[in-house]
């Protein structure tokens, strides 16, 4: 690759000046960076930062509040202060600010002469900034009204064609730059269906109209490339609604740094608590936590970690309760912040909410009353201990992998897809360690009845086997870099076809013994860019002489699931993580990358090491997670986590998993949901298929596996699932149903206040309280029928939030 | 309903028995609305009173025999039907759509249209999202949608107005009318019945039988004393709990509210007024479209599906399916225009495809997607115009063409809703709304 022309020129002196002020109420003292400027070359600029530190050293900026004066005629200042220098000479920039000044001098060089252009480092960076690569504009795969350029121009040579050679050169006239098309669109000298981009006073405008004029150079490959970027600041506490100017900076390969403020795209994770515009001028937001806010220019990222705490700093924090590693982890994060955890949840809560994570299950009312009955200190852990090893605990987890996983019917056929699932179930059945579990599937070979984990390479086609493999395992997307370089993380083509070299040798014969995959041969993988071949290497790994001989997937296997890979353990314990506690500490938990932190990086290395010190056994990192305090909290809120649902102070709740929820009615009412080709009395969540019609768990949003992506499974509500369950028939006849639980609670159970009490503890394993009994019993009382005023009653409840959410 | 046969041989009541378990699903969140909220505001527009109706012929109309005839093309090519004058000079129309030819000024006729696809299922596809259907795609799934239906953009972009939900398909879903990527809050309200039965009733938005409304208000005070977390501080911190919760007054709202539940009751509407639209699946899912819109539904699919005309084209045509057409087409303009919400309300009526130029052995046509003529109305579409023109068998167009993706960026122009917008799908991947090479049927407007 060549490297960006020195548009802007500009040597720093990162010192800071310092203005220590007597009369100081809030600040004592202003800081500029950079001390000095300097700017070399035509439209160069600088974006000066301007902070305020009170006693304590508290910084504040003071960018878009200072006041900016400056010797005319050689530069210009901004309000936003960004120095641009107008012509050659030495000046100074004097910023003021309540009683403080500070002087930074200026030299302008050059400022008339502009150098040989070129097109990838000077002219592509514009097109991005601009949005015109992306695929909403002329970056999509067939352009926008005949021009077309590559997206994120991934593809110079291809651009350079599209812009100087296509539509008869009619785009750009060197003889005559201003009269190009290029430029006429984009400052609205032609009409344009993408408004006005740049106008001619930009200074983009002038370094394209410049490159015209120079006859459209594509540079030259001893051109200084880029070697980083680098945001100022990178870290930063803010108060709520606080703002921060950003300066982005790129190191070239000639050790020149360069201001690329305005070319950068700034982006960020978390807008509740940081947003950023184009200009990179942050926000903080109203909620306490944290946020990246991504900087990306030319292929190369820096991100500004972002934490807001709350205003109100708690004098003397109380001690809570820890119970493992996870709550230390918690609680220092939570210091941080000013938010005080919610309590311990009570044993109902605990009970009903531990059923529904682990083992996707209703305790019944029977369960219900030992637990709550047992005065034992430690009967939560022996709750734990018993769901661990229950036969639900492996059915609901094969039906989360399987998701993941893609057991597909439609794709496999019947047969198969239940081989395949049966691998899955089996796999959670033993206790499978989850690094076993992946190298099987990864390894696969052999005829498929003995070897069903084979059969994910018959779900997902060839072209995808790679990304959903790394989405799933290691929670990295490298699914963008298939077509272009991934625009927000270090993943380029050859890194995705690196991956998916590990896959080509893959194929499926038929033999006596049914199906049989093989990987044999030695196919080569070629750039579909450059025509280059790429040999399997694993992602951030040096790509080998040649593919490794044999089954290359063996290698894949062995990196993967080794102890020391550096996502996979993370990424299976942030993804259980997530599954308990509402939000994965990266979220969303499979798009892990630089740019898009953990919001508690210490306790996400903690969990990983556990799992790893576990030998990657899965219940061992549940049960971890489910003895912590931080998991047994309270949904209740206090005034200083009220707005936090980032940093685990209190249980978020979640509602119920469409199959979890169908199954639960069944239960209550004591009628279990027919499905057709399933044998009679299966649950929701022993479906192996996911394709099996159903309209409740249609309408609450079951995955239809078409995709490797968490987020497939919907957990937003909608208006028709409310209405569905305030008013389906299905559900009033199961309430209804002469063999069902709620007659037999009408017949069996005489006394009203018995009778009610069953209800609560089927559907919310406590006791009603006094309120609850009197409204129920007196609605029994009130009635002629006692089975219509009962089936009113688990109506009701069934249609609460509390039934409705695990809390 | 007749029990025609695509010709695929399923039978049209299969399909709808195959896919009518899962028709029903749309919804709202909180989030979208604010979102939408917000983003009105930020671009100053006011999309409050835009709406689409769709009248989706599904099997493909003929539109040689209808919008486009060609009287000078061989016999082979021209058909039985003879063009009549309509309302504006010159232009003429199927002798077979008489109420329709007296009221062309209220709407127009886009003849350079066509596209590459003539097959059902993939050509559903394309004129309903703009999208051409890419590999793996299975016409037969309900939803088959690889990209959102046009009813799911318009109610996630302009989000629901009122009590009722924003994007409505009747009587059944159409295969193509899912959501995608956009997620199951932007799918369809489906009504589920047909809107002509004597018992017609959408499900579920009514409680069972056995509940007696006196019932369903003891319910519902239950409901609010035994719910622990009713009016808790906790319900205001959980996102999903505090939508939930408003969805329980929205779905309350709907089951008690006049206004839905008079949107819904078909039977309230004056005979004389049933009549005129037709007594039929087609004529009543009409009407209740313009009721809908009237209530605040943002987009109505009407899906009508018995027009795949391989044998006795012109019999089928004459006898059956333009006279449900003319009545159901002319008085909903009509009445749309006499409410005063024609201008805010466009209609938008074509199949899937047009229909082979060449009459084929059986008397029929088969598929043909490079010429369909397509019909509009409303919502900023001036009526009376006729664009463009096919060639002299009505074979190709014969003008500037214009296809689905064009087709999509003139319902949204007409929408307010900015064709350049994206949707970001699963994977985070940002995908326009129109693809690339759609533009704005200007001459529409």
């Amino acid at each position: 690759m060549r490297r960006p022309r020195l548009l802007f020129v500009a040597s720093l002196l990162f010192t800071q000046i310092l203005f220590v002020c007597a009369h100081g109420a809030e600040h004592t003292r202003i800081a500029v960076t950079p001390a000095q400027v300097s700017l070399e070359g035509k439209d160069s600029s600088m974006q000066l930062l301007v902070t305020g530190y009170d006693a304590e050293d508290n910084p504040t900026d003071l960018t878009h509040l200072a006041k900016y004066s400056f010797s005319p005629g050689y530069i210009s200042v901004s309000r936003s202060g960004v120095v641009r220098s107008r012509k050659d000479g030495d000046g100074t920039v004097t910023v003021e600010f309540d009683k403080f000044t500070a002087v930074v001098p200026v030299k302008t060089r050059h400022t008339h002469a502009r150098l040989t252009l070129n097109f990838e480092n000077d002219i592509i960076p514009i097109l991005s900034r601009y949005r015109c690569n992306t695929s909403g504009c002329h970056g999509k795969a067939e352009g926008q009204n005949g021009f077309k350029l590559s997206v994120f121009g991934f593809d110079p040579v291809a651009d350079y064609q599209a812009i100087a050679m296509e539509g008869r050169g009619r785009r750009v006239f060197p003889g005559s730059p201003q009269a190009s098309l290029l430029l006429r669109k984009m400052s609205g000298g032609t009409p344009h269906g993408g408004g006005i981009p740049i106008p001619r006073e930009r200074p983009e405008y002038r370094t394209i109209r410049d490159w015209i004029a120079q006859g459209l150079p594509v540079g030259s490959d001893e051109d200084a490339t880029i070697v980083s970027l680098e945001m100022t600041p990178r870290q930063r506490i803010f108060k709520m609604g606080e703002t921060q100017q950003l300066r982005a900076m790129a190191t070239l390969s000639d050790g020149r740094q360069v201001d690329v403020t305005e070319l950068t795209q700034f982006q960020t994770n978390s807008p509740n608590q940081a947003v950023v515009d184009a200009l990179g001028h942050v926000t903080a937001g109203q909620s306490p936590g944290t946020a990246a806010v991504m900087a990306t220019y030319m292929g190369r990222v820096d991100v500004l970690h972002v934490f807001v705490p709350r205003e109100e700093t708690i004098k003397s924090y109380p001690s809570s309760q820890q119970y493992n590693f996870i709550d230390d982890h918690v609680l220092n994060n939570l210091k941080k912040l000013n938010i005080l955890p919610s309590g311990d949840c009570d044993d109902e809560q605990f009970l009903r909410r531990v059923y529904i994570d682990t083992i996707g299950t209703l305790p019944t009312a029977q369960e219900a009353r030992e637990f709550l009955a047992r005065k034992d200190l430690n009967k939560r852990e022996q709750l734990i201990d018993q769901l661990l090893v229950r036969d639900e605990f492996s059915t609901y987890w094969a039906l989360k992998w399987s998701d993941l996983l893609r057991v597909d019917r439609l794709a496999l056929g019947h047969e198969n897809a239940y081989l395949y699932y049966n691998w899955i179930r089996e796999s959670f059945q033993q206790n499978k360690p989850l690094n076993q579990f992946a190298r099987e599937l990864l390894v696969a070979e052999g005829p498929l009845r003995e070897s069903p984990a084979g059969l994910f390479y018959k779900a997902v086609p060839s072209a995808k086997r790679a990304s959903t493999l790394s989405q799933v395992f290691l929670g990295v997307r490298i699914e963008c870099a298939e077509c272009h370089h991934h625009p927000y993380d270090r993943w380029g083509q050859k890194d995705y076809f690196g991956m998916q070299a590990f896959f080509t040798q893959l194929q499926y014969k038929p033999s006596k013994v049914g199906e049989v995959l093989l990987a044999s041969g030695n196919p080569v993988t070629k750039h579909p860019r450059t025509g280059e071949s790429v040999n399997a290497y694993a992602l951030g790994t040096v790509m080998p002489e040649q593919s490794p001989e044999g089954d290359r997937r063996l290698v894949l296997a062995e990196w993967m699931t080794a102890t020391n890979n550096p996502w996979f353990a993370r990424n299976v314990a942030n993804r259980t993580w997530a599954h308990f506690m509402g939000r994965g500490i990266v979220e969303p938990v499979d798009d892990v990358r630089l740019t898009n932190p953990p919001t508690n990086p210490a306790l996400l290395e903690a969990l990983s090491h556990h799992f790893v010190e576990a030998d990657f056994d899965f219940r061992q990192l549940v049960k971890t997670i489910l003895m912590s305090a931080t998991y047994q909290r309270s949904p209740e809120v206090n005034p200083t986590n009220e707005r936090d649902e980032q940093n685990y102070s209190r249980y978020l709740f979640k509602q119920l998993e469409a199959e979890v929820m169908l199954d639960a009615i069944s239960q209550v009412t004591g009628r279990p949901e027919k499905f057709e080709g399933v044998p009679a009395g299966s649950r929701a969540i022993e479906l192996w298929d996911s394709s099996v019609p159903n309209y409740f768990l249609k309408v609450f949003g079951r995955p239809v596996r078409a995709t490797a992506c968490e987020c497939e499974r919907v957990s937003e509500p909608t208006i028709s699932q409310v209405l569905h369950v305030l008013n389906s028939p299905a559900i009033q006849k199961k309430l209804n149903h002469q063999d069902g639980r709620i007659r037999a609670i009408a017949t069996k159970i005489a006394d009203n206040k018995k009778a009610i009490e069953e209800i609560y503890l089927i559907c919310f394993a406590r006791y009603p309280n006094e309120n609850e009994l009197e409204a129920a019993v007196g609605h029994l009382e009130n009635s002629d029928d006692r089975q219509l005023a009962l089936e009113d009653v688990a109506w009701s409840v069934m249609n609460s939030l509390e039934f409705l959410f695990n809390h | 309903m007749t029990q025609q046969r695509f010709c695929d041989g399923i039978r049209r009541r299969d399909m709808l028995r195959f896919g009518a378990a899962g028709a029903f699903g749309m919804g709202l969140t909180l989030p979208s609305l604010l979102e939408h909220e917000a983003r009105l505001k930020a671009n100053g527009v006011d999309t409050k009173d835009t709406s689409l109706i769709i009248v989706f012929l599904q099997g493909g109309l003929s539109t040689i025999d209808t919008w486009d005839m060609k009287p000078d093309a061989p016999s082979e090519f021209r058909g039985d039907f003879t063009p009549v004058s309509t309302n504006l000079p010159g232009i003429h129309i199927s002798e077979h759509l008489p109420k329709l030819a007296k009221i062309h000024d209220k709407f127009s006729l886009v003849r350079s249209f066509g596209h590459a696809n003539s097959n059902h299922g993939q050509a559903d596809h394309f004129m309903l999202t703009g999208y051409p259907s890419g590999p793996g795609f299975n016409g037969g799934l309900k939803p088959n949608n690889q990209k959102p239906c046009v009813g799911a953009v318009i109610g996630k972009e302009l989000g629901p107005r009122g009590g009722v939900p924003p994007y409505v398909c009747l009587p059944r879903m159409h295969n193509s009318a899912g959501s995608s990527y956009l997620g199951s809050t932007a799918t369809p309200f489906v009504v589920g019945a047909d809107p002509n039965a004597p018992d017609f009733k959408v499900p579920d938005l009514a409680p069972p039988v056995a509940v007696a409304s006196r019932r369903l208000n003891d319910r519902r005070s239950l409901l609010k004393t035994i719910n622990r977390y009713e009016q808790s501080a906790i319900t205001q911190a959980n996102q999903g709990a505090r939508a939930m919760r408003t969805y329980q007054e929205k779905a309350f709202e709907l089951m008690t509210s006049e206004a839905t539940k008079a949107a819904f009751d078909i039977n309230s509407e004056p005979d004389v007024v049933r009549e005129k639209y037709g007594r039929n699946m087609l004529g009543q899912s009409c009407l209740m479209a313009r009721r809908l819109i009237e209530a605040g539904v943002r987009c109505a699919f009407v899906n009508h599906i018995d027009w795949d005309t391989h044998y006795n084209n012109f019999h089928v045509l004459k006898n059956e399916l333009l006279p449900k057409l003319d009545a159901a087409m002319s008085s909903l303009l009509a009445d749309l225009e006499d409410r005063g919400m024609l201008d805010s309300t466009m209609v938008l009526v074509t199949g899937e495809f047009g229909r082979t130029p060449r009459i084929n052995k059986d008397a029929g046509r088969d598929h043909w997607g490079p010429s369909c003529a397509i019909a509009l109305a409303g919502g900023g579409v001036q009526g009376g115009r006729v664009i463009g023109a096919s060639n002299e068998r009505a074979e190709r167009p014969a003008t500037t063409p214009f296809g689905p993706a064009d087709l999509m960026a003139t319902i949204y122009h007409g929408m307010g809703i900015d064709p350049e917008r994206e949707f970001l799908t699963p994977e985070g991947r940002p995908v326009p709304i129109v693809p690339g090479t759609g533009r704005v049927i200007s001459e529409l407007f």
